[in-house]
C-alpha cells in the first residue's frame, strides 16, 4: 500500500525527498506528553500530601543509609524488613522541657488537661511534697539549688558553644571518612583508566616495533645504495686510470718515435748533402728575387 | 539465658543488626491495649525471668533517644542528676525524716 503512494506521489512529480518527509510525517502523530495535561493544582496536592506524610511519621530524621548492602544477612530472603527496619541513628535526641522532662509526657496529658496540666502537676506535686514534709528543705537543699543555679547558667551560657565545636569535630571526623571513600573510588577509577591507557600504550608498541623494522630496512637500503656507488665509482677510477696509462704510452711512444726519426734524418744528412741543399736553396731564392 | 549472649528468639537472617532496644519474642497486647477483662490473663502471660532484658531494654531505648543521637544536649544529662537525686533521696529518707523543720503538718 505504502509502495502504490510512493509511485503515486512520483508520477505528480513531486521530488522523493518531500515524499518521505509526507509519510514520515503521518506515521510520527504521537499522543502528547502526559506533564503538560496536568493542572498546578493537582501538582500542589500531591506535594502536600508528601509533605503531610512526611510530618505524620516518627520525628526522628533519617541519617542518609548506603543503598549498597554488603553483608549476606541482609539480603536473605527471610529478612523481615516491615517489622524489623534496620536500626538508624537519629541525629536530634528526643525534645524535652525544662531541659529534663520529657515531651511525651506533656504529649501525653494534653487531651485530658491541655497545655498548662503537666505543669500545674508538677507545682502540686512539689507544693504536696514540701507541705506535708515529704521533701524536707533541709541545709542540703539550699546547696543543691546553688549548684542547680550553676549549673542551668553554664548550660545556659556555654552550651550551645560546646555543642557547635563538638558538632564540628564530629561533621570533620566524618567528612573525613566520606572523603578517604570518594577518594578511592577516585583513585580506583583513574588506575583502571592508567591501565587502558597502558593497554593502548601496548598496542602502540607493536606499531612502534613495525616502524622500527622499517627503519632498520631504510638503513640497510640506504648502506646498499651507498657501496653500490662506491664500486661503481671505484671501477670507473680504474678504468680512467688505465685510460689514462694507455694515453700516456701513445703520447710517450709517439714523441719517442719523431724525435727518434728526426735525430735520425738529421743525423742522417752528411755534410755534402747539406752544402748542396743550402746552394740549391740560395740559387731559388735568387731566382726568385727579381720575380718579388 | 546468660549475660552477653543473645535472646534465642533473634534470628540473624530474619531481623538484621541485632537491636538491644528490641524486643524479639512474639508480640503481645501493649498494656495501654489492654481490656479489663483481658488483665488476669494478660498478667499470668508475665514471667519474672524476662525482667533483667527488659531493664536492659528499657536502658537501650533510652540510650538510642536521649545520650547517642548525634546532636545530643544536657538533656540526658540533666535526667540523670534528676534520676540519681530521687534515688538516692528515696535511699536517705529515713535519715531525713529527722531532718524536718516542722513537727506537726496539715
Amino acid at each position: 500500500m505504502k509502495k502504490s503512494m510512493k509511485n503515486e506521489l512520483k508520477i505528480e512529480g513531486e521530488s522523493y525527498k518531500t515524499q518521505q518527509t509526507a509519510i514520515h510525517k503521518r506515521k510520527k502523530r504521537r499522543p502528547s506528553r502526559v506533564h503538560s495535561v496536568q493542572s498546578p493544582a493537582i501538582l500542589l496536592i500531591g506535594m502536600l500530601s508528601r509533605l503531610a506524610a512526611r510530618t505524620v511519621q516518627e520525628v526522628r530524621p533519617l541519617v542518609l543509609v548506603r543503598p549498597t548492602s554488603t553483608s549476606a544477612v541482609q539480603r536473605a530472603e527471610q529478612r523481615d524488613e516491615a517489622n524489623f527496619p534496620r536500626p538508624v541513628r537519629p541525629v536530634e535526641p528526643g525534645k524535652v522541657r525544662l531541659g529534663f522532662v520529657p515531651e511525651e509526657w506533656f504529649q501525653f496529658l494534653y487531651p485530658k488537661t491541655g497545655v498548662t496540666g503537666p505543669y500545674v502537676l508538677g507545682l502540686g506535686l512539689t507544693t504536696f511534697l514540701c507541705s506535708k514534709e515529704i521533701y524536707v528543705m533541709e541545709h542540703e537543699y539550699y546547696t543543691g539549688i546553688s549548684i542547680l543555679l550553676m549549673v542551668v547558667y553554664a548550660v545556659k551560657k556555654f552550651g550551645p558553644v560546646i555543642g557547635q565545636t563538638l558538632d564540628k569535630k564530629i561533621e570533620d571526623i566524618e567528612q573525613s571518612w566520606r572523603d578517604y571513600r570518594e577518594g578511592s573510588i577516585i583513585q580506583v577509577k583513574e588506575s583502571m583508566e592508567k591501565e587502558k591507557e597502558a593497554q593502548l600504550s601496548a598496542k602502540g608498541q607493536d606499531m612502534l616495533f613495525d616502524a622500527k623494522r622499517e627503519n632498520v630496512a631504510l638503513q640497510l637500503e640506504a648502506a646498499y645504495r651507498e657501496r653500490l656507488a662506491r664500486v661503481h665509482s671505484e671501477v670507473k677510477k680504474r678504468l680512467d686510470y688505465q685510460l689514462e696509462v694507455a694515453n700516456v704510452k701513445t703520447r710517450l711512444q709517439q714523441k719517442h718515435m719523431v724525435d727518434w726519426i728526426v735525430k735520425n734524418v738529421k743525423g742522417s744528412i752528411t755534410p755534402a748533402q747539406e752544402a748542396a741543399t743550402l746552394k740549391q736553396c740560395m740559387a731559388d731564392l735568387k731566382a726568385l728575387a727579381p720575380k718579388a | 539465658m546468660g549475660f552477653g549472649e543473645y535472646p534465642p528468639e533473634y534470628n540473624a537472617k530474619i531481623h538484621g543488626p541485632y537491636d538491644p532496644a528490641r524486643y524479639y519474642g512474639k508480640a503481645d497486647i501493649p498494656f495501654g491495649q489492654v481490656k479489663l477483662g483481658e488483665l488476669g490473663s494478660w498478667v499470668g502471660r508475665r514471667n519474672m525471668s524476662g525482667i533483667p532484658g527488659a531493664v536492659s531494654r528499657a536502658f537501650w531505648r533510652w540510650n538510642h533517644k536521649y545520650m547517642l543521637p548525634k546532636k545530643t544536649g544536657f538533656a540526658p544529662f540533666a535526667q540523670l542528676m534528676v534520676g540519681c537525686m530521687i534515688v538516692f533521696y528515696s535511699i536517705n529518707y529515713g535519715k531525713m525524716v529527722h531532718h524536718r523543720n516542722h513537727k506537726y503538718h496539715w
